[in-house]
């Protein structure tokens, strides 16, 4: 704990002699199950990551397997298709 | 053209609807900016709304603003905290100024990219212009790029101004040149001269626009000092009012703006200790008085009014009242700091939002004075909230005339104060109507808990000349009122009953210096010479004829810094050869031929921007184009200053300086062209030509230099904070950024050994030359000439006069290997005390 926090401390003092922690996209664990059928499966999630406050972005192999009816049951009021099988789902700002 | 038809606004973008409430960014969630609505976007080209002009565009196109022929001005804003992206992942299709339709692609941005390295996507429409709309699809629902959003009413017949296509009209980028940034009384000032044009004004700050007749959302932008302003107009007297306020606000809106306030309120105040108590020095000086403790009074406010009619009565009769009574107050106080005070309340009295807010209230069936209470308090408090210390400033402002207009609707007579001789005040924080009823004969002194250098007792305490001690600490409330203090504002401690001898000993170091002072002025005619009869110039800094007029009676054995910048500084053109040359003759005249005088050609740069020298922003302007780069990048601007420095050739001893010399290679092109000129005018004589040593390369390299140059001069400013790496006006740094540094001192030996090698002189015409505990060290170290800022000239050649030369040196060579400024300092005070016993009391 006391480590932690003084690492957090050293980070915001010296920014460039701390190498940034990379961000570990978290895996299919810790997504709503009704998301991630609508997406296809766990098979069909590359990987995926909270950003910009009210969204979740997922890397998908195929995108023509979203289903957006089944996205929209899961609370999800918006979705962005991106190059590269890169999709925005929007969900609101959390908390 | 004059109907109401109303308006409709088109979704900008594909997405997601969010209520601006819900927005987690309080500059757009409190409305400060404008009230719209916001939409998380799942399409990535931002269309226009509205058909109208691009006003707004921003560089790094994440916002843009278009405003309608009707006045209606819309401001869209792509995600959160994206300026920091630079520009990065936005592409603008559209320029400013340019007309653009409803529906047309304005900016392109991709929404990954900005996913992932900014805060948000959430992107705003807002109707900055002010008018009421309704929404025409449900909140929290999707909608598509081009579908009609949201419906603006357009303001009451009268107000809608018959304007030409594309006649929204901008100035140029303006810096702000206020200390305190537009705060209440400037705004004020600002506010009232564009009421009385008939345009639609708005005052642009980055994304952010502000209506420029409302006071409070001026006051809402944060303008701080150095901000690049933008006024937009359209409307009948559009261009006229874009002219007058331009110069209004270039010349600091009725504040004097070129007057230095170094003031920073120190945050971390030393811990007091008994009978002493620590805080901030707001105003200079210090006095010995007794204690007045000034309270507010607490005010019972009923809540549920009597009547629509009769509390909307008291509000407007108490409102009246109020507005009369401050005008009687600036009459009273004309011409001084305290009636703009005054008028910059009388200005916050018609503020339109927060009458809006009273008289929702009141139409609620709340009583006038709670009405009033709850909209000053709720303004207030936003201002508070805000994050900028200056903001919170204001916000005592607010509660000034919300306390002014509740007690007249509640009856309440103002509190008297009769106060005894040499009163010291003592407060919470003092507002402006508190202080305006005392009898400022006889106040000796502020002492607040609150405030700080900006604050309006802060600015009165310097107008009037007397000590001001803010940021103490709360116990300071609980002294007795006629408690003897005595405040020293200088040393930033108030010293409660304190012993006879301290009083003694403070009266007499007083008294000590007056005579002291005396004494320089009467000798001020005589030379500097040191005890051992080496004779030292001491000349003038100046920026005008005046100074020159002022510095001459007082000792000034020659101008050592002409600044020349005054001249090109606000204005739209540069001053043509006559204007110039009539300046430098008239001060050549004046010095005459036996005198010097050192013209430094133009020192500005990104710092100190010229209308007419348009130059890219640049991150770090004290790094960037200035000085002599930015004239070799310009030449035609330079050798047009030498013809014009030349034509008072013979009628003084006429030196030109070059600022920021880094590269022989500039000396040598600015001598090429200075040679060329002199040629060109047939003149028999060169001036002397030399350079400033303030940039650290030009020092380590002076021993190059020298043998190329007529002199050297030394900016001991710029030279510390290039070698410190320390802003001086940084407000944390600023203390450390000492030019009594040893190792400012190392390159100063370092300038004056070259120049004695080839027997060249050396000049300070920095800071420090005007210093007089560093006499010694500079005279030590071999330099020539000190070039001082007018009022200290006797006082600088008093300390020349007790000083020997071989002292000097033995002084500066122990300078020169301490660890830190502050070693240097304790040793010059020990000498100086040792060499004179006087110059210890000049230091306290």
């Amino acid at each position: 704990m006391f480590d932690r926090l003084q690492q957090v401390f050293w980070k915001a003092l010296t920014p460039d002699l701390v190498p940034d922690e990379p961000r570990q996209p978290v895996m299919a664990d810790g997504l709503a199950p009704a998301i991630v059928a609508a997406l296809g499966g766990v098979e069909n999630l590359k990987s995926h990551q909270p950003v910009a406050l009210t969204r979740l972005r997922v890397e998908l192999r195929d995108v023509t397997r979203i289903d957006l009816t089944g996205l929209s049951g899961a609370g999800v009021t918006g979705v962005m298709t991106l190059d590269n099988g890169v999709v925005h789902l929007i969900t609101g700002l959390q908390g | 053209m004059n109907t109401t038809q109303p308006l409709q606004l088109l979704a900008p973008l594909s997405g997601v609807l969010m209520p601006l409430d819900s927005v987690p960014d309080p500059v757009f969630s409190s409305r400060v900016v404008g009230d719209g609505i916001c939409i998380d976007p799942t399409s990535q080209t931002l269309c226009a709304p509205l058909s109208g002009v691009i006003g707004t565009l921003q560089d790094s196109a994440h916002a843009v603003s278009v405003t309608a022929d009707n006045g209606v001005q819309v401001l869209m804003h792509i995600g959160l905290d994206t300026v920091n992206l630079a520009g990065k992942g936005f592409t603008s299709r559209v320029e400013m100024g340019q007309r653009v339709e409803a529906g047309q692609p304005l900016i392109d941005f991709d929404a990954d990219y900005i996913a992932l390295h900014a805060r948000s996507l959430l992107t705003l429409m807002l109707v900055v212009s002010g008018e009421p709309f309704s929404l025409l699809v449900d909140e929290a629902t999707c909608v598509e790029s081009g579908a009609p959003l949201l419906q603006v009413r357009q303001g009451e017949p009268g107000t809608l101004q018959e304007v030409q296509q594309g006649s929204v009209l901008f100035s140029g980028p303006l810096i702000l040149p206020n200390e305190s940034g537009l705060h209440a009384r400037p705004a004020a000032v600002f506010a009232q001269a564009a009421k009385a044009f008939d345009a639609n004004i708005q005052l642009h700050k980055q994304q952010a626009a502000a209506n420029a007749k409302s006071v409070v959302a001026i006051m809402a932008l944060q303008t701080v000092k150095g901000d690049r302003l933008q006024l937009s107009a359209d409307g009948p007297q559009a261009r006229q009012a874009i002219e007058a306020l331009e110069k209004l606000l270039l010349s600091g809106c009725g504040e004097t703006v070129e007057a230095p306030l170094a003031l920073e309120p120190a945050n971390v105040v030393a811990p007091s200790v008994p009978g002493r108590l620590r805080g901030v020095c707001a105003s200079p000086g210090s006095a010995l008085g007794v204690v007045v403790q000034v309270a507010s009074q607490e005010l019972d406010i009923e809540p549920t009014g009597t009547g629509i009619e009769i509390e909307r009565a008291a509000l407007d009769r108490a409102l009246a009242q109020a507005a009369n009574a401050l005008r009687a107050l600036q009459g009273e106080a004309a011409g001084t700091v305290q009636a703009q005070i005054f008028r910059a309340h009388e200005q916050l009295l018609e503020d339109p939002t927060l009458l809006e807010q009273a008289q929702a209230l009141v139409a609620e069936g709340k009583s006038a004075a709670f009405a009033w209470k709850t909209a000053t308090q709720a303004t207030a408090s936003l201002f508070q909230q805000l994050g900028s210390a200056l903001l919170a400033e204001r916000a005592t402002d607010l509660a000034d005339v919300g306390q002014r207009v509740l007690k007249l609707i509640l009856g309440v007579q103002e509190e008297c104060w009769s106060l005894p001789e040499q009163s010291i005040l003592v407060a919470e924080q003092l507002t402006p109507s508190q202080t305006a009823s005392l009898d400022t004969s006889r106040i000796a002194g502020f002492v607040t808990v609150g405030g700080g250098a900006t604050s309006h007792v802060a600015i009165l305490a310097r107008a009037l000349g007397l000590p001001s001690l803010c940021g103490v600490a709360q116990q300071v409330l609980a002294l007795d009122n006629g408690t003897q203090v005595l405040l020293d504002a200088d040393g930033g401690e108030l010293h409660v009953s304190p012993d006879q001898a301290l009083i003694e000993q403070r009266q007499a170091a007083n008294d000590r210096q007056r005579q002291r002072h005396q004494r320089d002025l009467e000798q001020s005619a005589q030379a500097a010479r040191t005890l051992d009869g080496h004779r030292v110039e001491v000349s003038a800094n100046v920026g005008s004829l005046r100074d020159v007029e002022q510095a001459m009676p007082l000792g000034a054995e020659g101008v050592g810094l002409l600044r020349s910048e005054l001249l090109y500084l606000d204005r739209a053109y540069p001053p043509g050869h006559d204007e110039q040359a009539a300046l430098y003759c008239a001060v050549a005249r004046v010095l005459g031929p036996e005198r010097n005088l050192v013209v430094r050609t133009l020192d500005v740069g990104g710092d100190k921007p010229l209308a007419y020298v348009p130059m890219d922003h640049e991150a770090n302007p004290f790094l960037g184009m200035r000085g002599i780069r930015l004239c070799l990048e310009r030449p035609q601007l330079l050798r047009e200053q030498f013809r014009a420095i030349l034509a008072c050739s013979g009628l003084a001893r006429l030196h030109i300086m070059l600022p920021m010399v880094t590269q022989l290679a500039e000396l040598r092109l600015a001598r090429q062209m200075l040679d060329e000129e002199v040629r060109n005018l047939g003149l028999k004589q060169t001036p002397k030509l030399g350079i400033m040593i303030e940039v650290p390369a030009a020092a380590l390299m002076a021993d190059l230099f020298a043998p190329e140059v007529d002199f050297f001069s030394i900016g001991t400013n710029d030279l510390t904070q290039y070698t410190l790496a320390m802003d001086r006006d940084h407000p944390r740094l600023a203390s450390q950024a000492d030019s009594l540094h040893p190792a400012v001192l190392r390159l100063i030996a370092r300038t004056t050994e070259a120049a004695r090698a080839h027997g060249k002189w050396v000049g300070v015409c920095g800071a420090l030359a005007s210093e007089p505990l560093a006499v010694p060290v500079l005279l030590g170290l071999g330099v020539h000439e000190l070039s001082v800022s007018v009022p200290l000239i006797p006082t600088i050649k008093a300390c020349v006069r007790e000083w020997d030369l071989a002292a000097c040196r033995t002084v500066a060579q122990q300078a020169l290997c301490q660890d830190s400024a502050e070693q240097v300092r304790d040793i010059l005070r020990i000498c100086s005390s040792t060499a004179n016993p006087a110059t210890l009391v000049m230091e306290q």
